[in-house]
């Protein structure tokens, strides 16, 4: 027998014990073994390090994380498949640590613990509060769930606004509502809405199901609320209209008796679903009956809640975007005549290009949660100028402040870097690429929201070696800031005087990276939000000789062709005779 | 499984750095009530009263404005300030939850259902600022804004408790609250200056004092007690209580004057 084969009957009966050891343990409603010290020993190896031995989320690498590591011992979590005020089930822990959390320091598991080890760490974080030993978590109800469609994604939209997602999620979901600023966990520590349109950023996943999931239960120790109880539970659409109408009345004039009679009769009706819904929620088993009436009242909820995690769902892309690498290069578009402005439709017919940007951790003081994901970016040319559209989420607008604990003045702005030469070729290095090192200079684009016309045109030859160009800017600009997100528009000639600038020329792959800063981060000087060097390329402008010589090559080609065949033909001939 | 690798190499990166920003727990511990072990519920005949007056030892700090960052229609019509010390005329302090310590037999709740446990959300402020809620009562919130209000209650031995209460929703029940604790903060995130007080009390012998100062605390069994207070911004007396005695049918006045905590 071959190695080969061995392997694979190996494998084969790995497989066949795997289905007859796990497949019994998940149907028994996957629950953690119990208690052990080898969890304890794995969670202390593994855990520890940002959660704290006792599970108070105070390891040595908490301070430094944004969010913050759970705090075990409050009971509080954030990502559950049950209701409101409830602790997660085991599965719900056992999927964290196996999947981690996106956008936050908590890595996926899987794969460098076994299986059983994962489940050892769920025994051991239960036993750092004691609401678990007696704890019967119910889970949410998923099997209502509304099919995705258009009309679906309607009727969500015009919920989100109804019931004010909108104050923390902002207009179209991008995290930027009036309260964002504001809000703090239960421990006390800043803490952000998401930007509904990274869908790769959700911290427990961004599936129909985990978007429902989150808006029914609550983010616990969050301030994302459970929204069940923003439904009239029990009362057709007919008596919550009628309701509404009467509060209105209520508000600036007495009600009739029969009206105030009519009110507390739906009032009651209400209350008769809730109170059941409460008991369930204390984790109290409903009679049959109440079980009913209260299924038959929680279906019209249920759609509702299908219907904004539908729009949630709908909006922003379905992945993260791939970087401008490879075929997704920053390709800029030959256009003749004048380059489109800020707002013109023509921008929406190029495609985005996607610049990732991370922490600049290299040089104090450094930026550990960045809060700028990324930069997009589009352009045209013509045969004088280039235009840029520059794209970033940002859930503030942050004007010129002094920071409160340093004094330091933040603001919102952006760096676009280049080299000053574009190196000759892959072998040739491009400067360093945090603003450049003492033998290749970077020509930048600094732009700030204070000043949202102006470029400051800037050379560096490193972080703290910049210099304002002493030349008046040749770079327009136009900066705007609208629904939790930034749009500037640069152009500039493509050749200049200037020997300190980069000169544009078509066809060439040209070195390009970025700097974000975000005021409301704390984005000061070096810390802030970097991407590495990226290349673009103007799109060569498609020659017009294009039409001359190919078809001259295929008429030669052709010709050689019948005179060849002409000739074997006479030889051909020849022979036979 | 690479990119698992490269966030976990990440992560040790970032623990490397440790030890730069030094930002420590935000979390400020608030002081809380003091509970009996166990209490018993006999029948009272013949209580006392202790009553008396709060009062702000020297020149009360002004009072800082909020900022009202939202909702200007509902939220903006009057001037709100940051209610941790509110003094009145002559010094009068409110808000002060004045109860017996160590209290271990007495009557049990009033079971007049007219009293009513409610809290209003109205012009984005929770009135009353303070609140008392007996153990097992259900607290009722009023939305009188028919704006969006989250009830988000910062409960450690109860459960959490977040959600949002609707425009829809001008009346909205919670859950009966299991056991003593307290007072936990109850907030609105969506209006980040609203801020009140709830304590879970598990017998009748608190009283909050009103603007004027004032507290009562009726049908006291006779007897010798230690008389504690809970004041948010002056913190507690845990440690060294006023002793008052309660007669039968007569009535103790004990006047408060507290400061700043130091």
């Amino acid at each position: 027998m071959s190695t080969n084969h061995r392997f694979f009957c190996v494998f084969i009966a790995n497989l066949v014990l795997l289905s007859v050891i796990v497949i019994p343990v998940f149907a028994q409603g996957k629950k953690a073994p119990a208690a052990s010290e080898t969890g304890k020993a794995l969670y202390n190896d593994k855990c520890a390090h940002c959660h704290g031995v006792e599970g108070a989320g105070d390891g040595a690498g908490a301070a430094n994380l944004l969010p913050r590591p759970r705090d075990f011992t409050k009971g509080l979590y954030k990502i559950r498949s049950t209701g409101s005020g409830q602790l997660p089930t085991d599965q719900d822990l056992f999927d964290i640590i196996s999947k981690g959390m996106p956008g936050s320091s908590m890595p996926a598991w899987e794969g460098i613990l076994s299986e059983d080890q994962r489940w050892q760490i769920v025994a051991h974080i239960k036993t750092f509060y004691d609401g678990f030993e007696d704890a019967s978590p119910v889970e949410i109800d998923l099997s209502g769930k509304v099919p995705y469609s258009g009309e679906s994604v309607t009727k969500g939209r015009e919920l989100y606004k109804q019931l004010e997602c909108n104050a923390c999620h902002g207009a179209v979901g991008r995290g930027d509502g009036t309260s964002a600023p504001d809000l703090t966990d239960e421990w006390g520590f800043r803490i952000w809405p998401a930007n509904l349109e990274q869908k790769w950023n959700y911290r427990g996943g961004a599936t129909t199901e985990d978007i429902f999931k989150r808006f029914i239960g609550g983010i616990a120790g969050s301030p994302m609320p459970s929204f069940i109880s923003s439904f009239r539970v029990g009362l057709s659409d007919a008596e919550s209209a009628r309701m509404t109408e009467l509060e209105a009345k209520m508000d600036s004039d007495e009600l009739a008796d029969a009206e105030q009679t009519e009110y507390e009769g739906l009032e009651e009706k209400l209350y008769a679903f809730e109170d059941i819904m409460l008991k369930v929620e204390e984790g109290e088993e409903p009679t049959p009956e109440e079980k009913a009436k209260l299924d038959v009242g929680m279906k019209p909820i249920f759609e509702k809640s299908w219907h904004i995690a539908n729009y949630v769902k709908s909006l922003g892309p379905e992945a993260i975007p791939q970087p401008a690498i490879g075929d997704k290069v920053l390709r800029a578009q030959y256009r003749p005549g004048d380059l489109p402005p800020i707002g013109d439709e023509a921008w929406n017919t190029l495609e985005s290009s996607y610049f990732p940007l991370v922490g600049q951790v290299v040089i104090e003081p450094r930026q550990f949660n960045p809060s700028i994901d990324s930069v997009t970016a589009k352009s045209f040319y013509n045969d004088k100028e280039i235009a840029f559209l520059f794209t970033w989420d940002d859930r503030t607008k942050t004007l010129p402040q002094a920071d409160e604990e340093t004094a330091e003045i933040l603001e919102d702005a952006i760096a676009i870097q280049f080299p000053v030469k574009v190196p000759q070729g892959p072998t040739e290095p491009k400067p360093y690429f945090i603003w450049g090192d003492a033998r290749r200079a970077v020509y930048l684009w600094h732009w700030k929201v204070s000043e949202p016309q102006k470029i400051t045109e800037m050379n560096a030859k490193g972080i703290d070696k910049a210099t304002v160009q002493s030349a008046a800017s040749q770079v327009q600009a136009e900066g705007v800031y609208e629904d939790g997100r930034y749009r500037l528009w640069v152009k500039r000639a493509l050749t200049t005087e200037d020997k300190n600038d980069l000169q544009f020329e078509s066809g060439v792959f040209i070195p390009i990276a970025f700097s974000g800063w975000d005021g409301a981060n704390g984005d000061v000087k070096t810390k802030r939000a970097i991407s590495t060097w990226y290349t673009f390329v103007l799109e060569p402008v498609p020659s017009k000789k294009r039409f001359v010589y190919p078809p001259l090559v295929a008429l030669i080609s052709v010709g050689v062709l019948f005179a060849l065949r002409g000739a074997v033909q006479r030889r051909e001939n020849g022979n036979n005779i | 499984m690479k990119t698992q690798v490269v966030s976990i190499i990440a992560l040790f990166i970032v623990c490397y750095y440790v030890g730069a920003a030094g930002a420590a727990g935000k979390d400020e511990a608030v002081e809380s009530l003091v509970f009996p072990a166990s209490y018993k519920v006999v029948n009272v005949a013949n209580g006392g009263t202790i009553t008396g007056v709060v009062k702000y030892e020297g020149d009360a700090p002004e009072m800082k404005k909020l900022e009202i960052t939202k909702d200007q229609n509902v939220c903006g019509k009057t001037d709100k300030f940051e209610e941790s010390l509110v003094v009145g005329d002559g010094n009068a302090l409110r808000d002060v939850i004045v109860y017996l310590i160590d209290i271990s037999e007495g009557a049990g709740f009033s079971e007049d259902k007219s009293v009513k446990y409610e809290i209003d959300q109205k012009g984005c402020q929770f009135l009353p600022h303070v609140n008392l809620l007996p153990v097992g009562q259900q607290l009722t919130m009023i939305n009188s804004d028919r704006i969006m209000h989250n009830i988000h209650i910062f409960s450690n031995t109860n459960k959490a408790y977040n959600k949002a209460q609707g425009k829809n929703r001008r009346k909205m029940r919670l859950p009966k609250v299991k056991k003593a604790e307290g007072p936990v903060p109850i907030k609105c995130d969506v209006h980040g200056w609203m801020q009140g007080w709830i304590a879970y009390i598990p017998h009748p012998y608190f009283a909050a004092s009103n603007e004027k100062g004032e507290y009562k605390i009726e049908n006291v069994p006779p007897g010798t007690y230690k008389l504690g207070y809970w004041q948010a911004a002056c913190g507690t007396n845990k440690d060294a209580p006023v002793s008052v005695t309660v007669e039968a049918g007569g009535t103790v006045t004990q006047d408060l004057t507290l400061a700043l905590k130091k």
